[in-house]
């Protein structure tokens, strides 16, 4: 493999959004951009997937590249969510803009290079891409939020937003700063040779991992890190919404993944009952009990998908401590969860859309009332995606929740009750998106409130969608050949 | 280490930490952003009793020159603006993060005071321009060139936010009402 | 008396503390802004410092340069947006913007 092929993915991005932007400038007419970023995204998602079939083997690739991006199947696994996350959304992104007037060209290419950092970002290999990615994902996000700049409710999400992600990008960095002056170097490997040659300033090692995972938790919106969440969410246009849970939370756990498992996995630092595990499960159980409470009065389905994104981050939260009784397995599990997770959020996001036309969007959880008679087409995924963010067999979601809460259950002590928590609290998640789905269908609109009038058939919507309700259902009756493909990506993760 | 060197560490230390918490305390952004400057020349300073010559210089350049210059910009444009007097109900939890933050520095403060990191032998030219030079197109390419697209990504944000509106929004006001669809 | 890096890392670590003050006590945007500023100013003197101490390779510095050109592009945006709420509020004080609240 050599250095083209090891970065195809981003590659594919980079060089094909920098040539439509040209192309942007000369355009005369409205081109099909939701087409053009999808197609992008496409070919990005088709290199990935691809390279994770070819033998992955990094020796051919130049040093400088490997020093800061990581070569393994982790990283191609990872660009594949990423693409697929952005895929979707871009797709359903294109209608919404159209049918409600909002379209602006940045937003796509925000996207694609927002995408791209998530990309950089969790395949960060060294503090100084980790940093870069991280802030290429998010000053894109910033912006889309935004965007709609007529709306003094997307303005104030994105303030909130933006401050609070500096001020965790800020932390983020003074923690790597703080493992960089205990070892040496920025490279994460090379920190993690000088710890096994005991070779570390200790103190400085310590609070620099506790700063460097602060950081990362106010980027995945853990409890008590979550409150810009809900507003953010709010706040942006609903394909942003989307973008910011199918492609940032799962760019930042597959970061979190990969900083866990090249520096601590191993060491005494990963001792369940001292270290991080714990430090980890605390962040999970908070995060599984404000983000579900917290949904559980939420009219407006974008706060109601940011609490709910709180809560996914806990039994995110929960997979990634319990990395240190079985990696491999565990880790696995994580990147399924994450697929499922993605794929859910981006058909929720896309049915969401399909339910508004112009002018009107159909946000909040009354609003969808009747619509399961009315428009029977639509409502399907709506459900089934509803389903999947449950955990309800036959649905992805059932799946990625079953491996990752039966992993942490394996771990045992602390982990198993954890994982029993994670159990009932996701009975109690229940409540909040089975009230969307009686809505739906056990419905009818009261006296006076306007019904929903879904917006006309578009093919770039209609293709999200039911690539949205294909992959969850996928994922949810034939789940093995990604389970294969998480676990050799953790094989090469910790490899 | 000569006697002087420590005198210009005092003196920058202890100008940077004023200037810091002027910055913070100032009523008035404009202030503010001047405290910052003095803040952002102390650094540079500091960083050149830490042989870093080159980046004193882009300290210089970068933050006092370009960075702050666009903060005092929008602070005109905007208008001065006083910070209301906090409200009593305000008083409690501010005091209580300054507090709480204060003591979480300090104690680290106190921490990181005992790490031991002897200053080591510099080889020749370092923190120069050659050598950063070296540094950045030899070793960190990637970095480098991804740096380049965060400035792309902020570039585009910008436009976003802050553009007039869109030929496509002009045409539809152009457009006669209702006569889409 | 010399100067060691520990007294650099000190006073890293104080002016980090103080810019998160400034940011969670201060409700002007502008001068959040310019809190944040500070703390990654404090970051870039831990890294010139520790470079010292590790003066083989510039990791440290490069990881300056790269955190210097990265805070510009963050206050390029994050000033475009105060521009964006002056326009609603005709101020800059985040506190003031409760519309999202429940």
């Amino acid at each position: 493999m050599n250095d083209f092929f090891a970065l195809l993915p981003l590659f594919s991005i980079a060089a094909f959004g920098l040539l439509l932007l040209v192309v942007e400038a000369f355009a005369k007419e409205r081109l099909d951009w939701e087409i053009l970023t999808g197609s992008i995204f496409g070919v990005a998602l088709f290199a990935a997937i691809g390279a994770l079939f070819a033998p992955v083997d990094a020796s051919g690739v130049s040093e400088s590249i490997t020093r800061y991006l990581s070569v393994d199947r982790g990283a191609f696994l990872s660009d594949a969510l990423i693409a697929l996350g952005g895929l979707i959304t871009a797709l359903a992104a294109g209608p919404y803009f159209k049918e409600h007037g909002l379209e602006r060209v940045e937003a796509y290419f925000l996207l694609l290079f927002s995408a791209l950092g998530g990309m950089v970002f969790a395949r960060a290999e060294d503090l100084v891409t980790l940093f870069i990615g991280l802030e290429m994902m998010s000053l894109g996000v910033y912006a889309l939020v935004a965007l709609r700049r007529t709306s003094a409710r997307a303005v104030e999400g994105a303030v909130k937003y933006f401050l609070l992600g500096s001020f965790g990008g800020a932390i983020l960095l003074f923690g790597s700063a703080l493992l960089y002056g205990s070892a040496g170097t920025t490279s994460l490997v090379g920190i993690r040779e000088a710890l096994d040659a005991s070779d570390v300033v200790e103190s400085l090692f310590v609070l620099g991992t506790v700063m460097l995972l602060g950081g990362l938790a106010i980027k995945v919106a853990a409890a008590p890190f979550h409150t810009w969440a809900p507003d953010a969410y709010q706040g942006a246009m609903i394909p942003v919404t989307g973008f910011m849970s199918a492609v940032v939370k799962t760019a930042a756990f597959a970061a979190l993944v990969r900083v866990l498992a090249v520096l601590y996995v191993g060491t005494s630092l990963m001792e369940p009952s001292t270290g991080l595990p714990l430090l980890l499960g605390g962040l999970a159980l908070l995060s599984m009990l404000v983000g579900n409470l917290g949904a559980l009065r939420q009219e407006n389905i974008k706060r109601l998908l940011a609490y709910s994104g709180v809560a996914h981050a806990g039994y995110l939260l929960l997979g990634v401590a319990a990395i240190f009784a079985n990696p491999e397995a565990n880790a696995a599990a994580v990147y399924y969860y994450l697929f499922t997770y993605a794929a859910g959020s981006a058909l929720v996001i896309a049915s969401l859309i399909s339910f508004g036309s112009r002018g009107r969007e159909a946000v909040d959880v009354g609003d969808l009332a009747g619509l399961g008679r009315r428009h029977p087409w639509l409502a399907f995924p709506m459900a089934v995606g509803m389903f999947s963010m449950l955990g309800f067999p036959p649905t992805g979601g059932f799946f990625g929740k079953l491996l990752v809460f039966r992993g942490a259950a394996e771990a045992g002590g602390i982990f198993a009750f954890l994982a029993l928590a994670a159990i009932l609290l996701s009975v109690v998640s229940a409540f909040y998106y089975l009230r969307v789905v009686v809505s739906l269908y056990y419905r009818e609109p009261e006296e006076g409130q306007l019904e929903a009038i879904p917006m006309g058939s578009d093919a770039s919507l209609s293709l999200a969608i039911g690539l949205g309700t294909l992959l969850v259902i996928l994922l949810g009756i034939y789940p093995a050949p990604l389970v294969e493909l998480a676990s050799l990506a953790a094989r090469g993760l910790l490899g | 280490m000569s006697a002087s060197f420590s005198l210009l560490f005092s003196f920058a230390a202890v100008l940077a930490l004023a200037s810091g918490l002027g910055t913070i305390a100032a009523r008035r952004p404009l202030r503010a952003a001047m405290f910052l400057l003095v803040h952002l020349g102390s650094l540079a300073l500091l960083y050149l009793t830490l042989s870093a010559q080159f980046l004193a210089a882009i300290q210089v350049l970068v933050y006092a020159g370009a960075i702050l210059v666009l903060f005092v910009f929008v602070i005109m444009m905007i208008g001065p603006g006083y910070d209301r007097p906090t409200s009593f109900r305000a008083l409690f939890p501010k005091t209580l993060s300054t507090v709480l933050i204060l003591s979480l520095a300090l104690s680290m403060a106190a921490i990181l005071g005992r790490v031991d990191l002897p200053m080591s032998e510099l080889p020749e030219g370092f923190g120069g321009v050659k050598a950063i030079g070296l540094a950045l197109y030899r070793v960190a390419t990637v970095p480098f060139e991804l740096i380049a697209m965060v400035l792309t990504v902020a570039v585009l944000g910008v436009l976003g936010i802050a553009r007039k509106k869109t030929a496509i929004e002009l045409s539809r006001e152009a457009a006669p009402q209702g006569g889409e669809e | 008396m010399d100067i060691e890096i520990s007294s650099y890392i000190v006073l890293g670590a104080l002016l980090f503390g103080i810019g998160a003050i400034g940011f969670l006590v201060r409700r002007n945007f502008l001068i959040q802004l310019m809190s944040v500023e500070l703390m990654l100013n404090s970051v870039n003197l831990l890294l010139v410092g520790f470079n010292r101490a590790h003066a083989s390779s510039h990791d440290g510095q490069v990881f300056t340069f790269v955190v210097i050109a990265i805070a510009a592009a963050e206050a390029a945006l994050g000033l475009a947006l105060a521009i964006a709420y002056y326009r609603f509020k005709n101020s800059a004080e985040t506190d003031l913007g409760d519309l999202l609240r429940h």
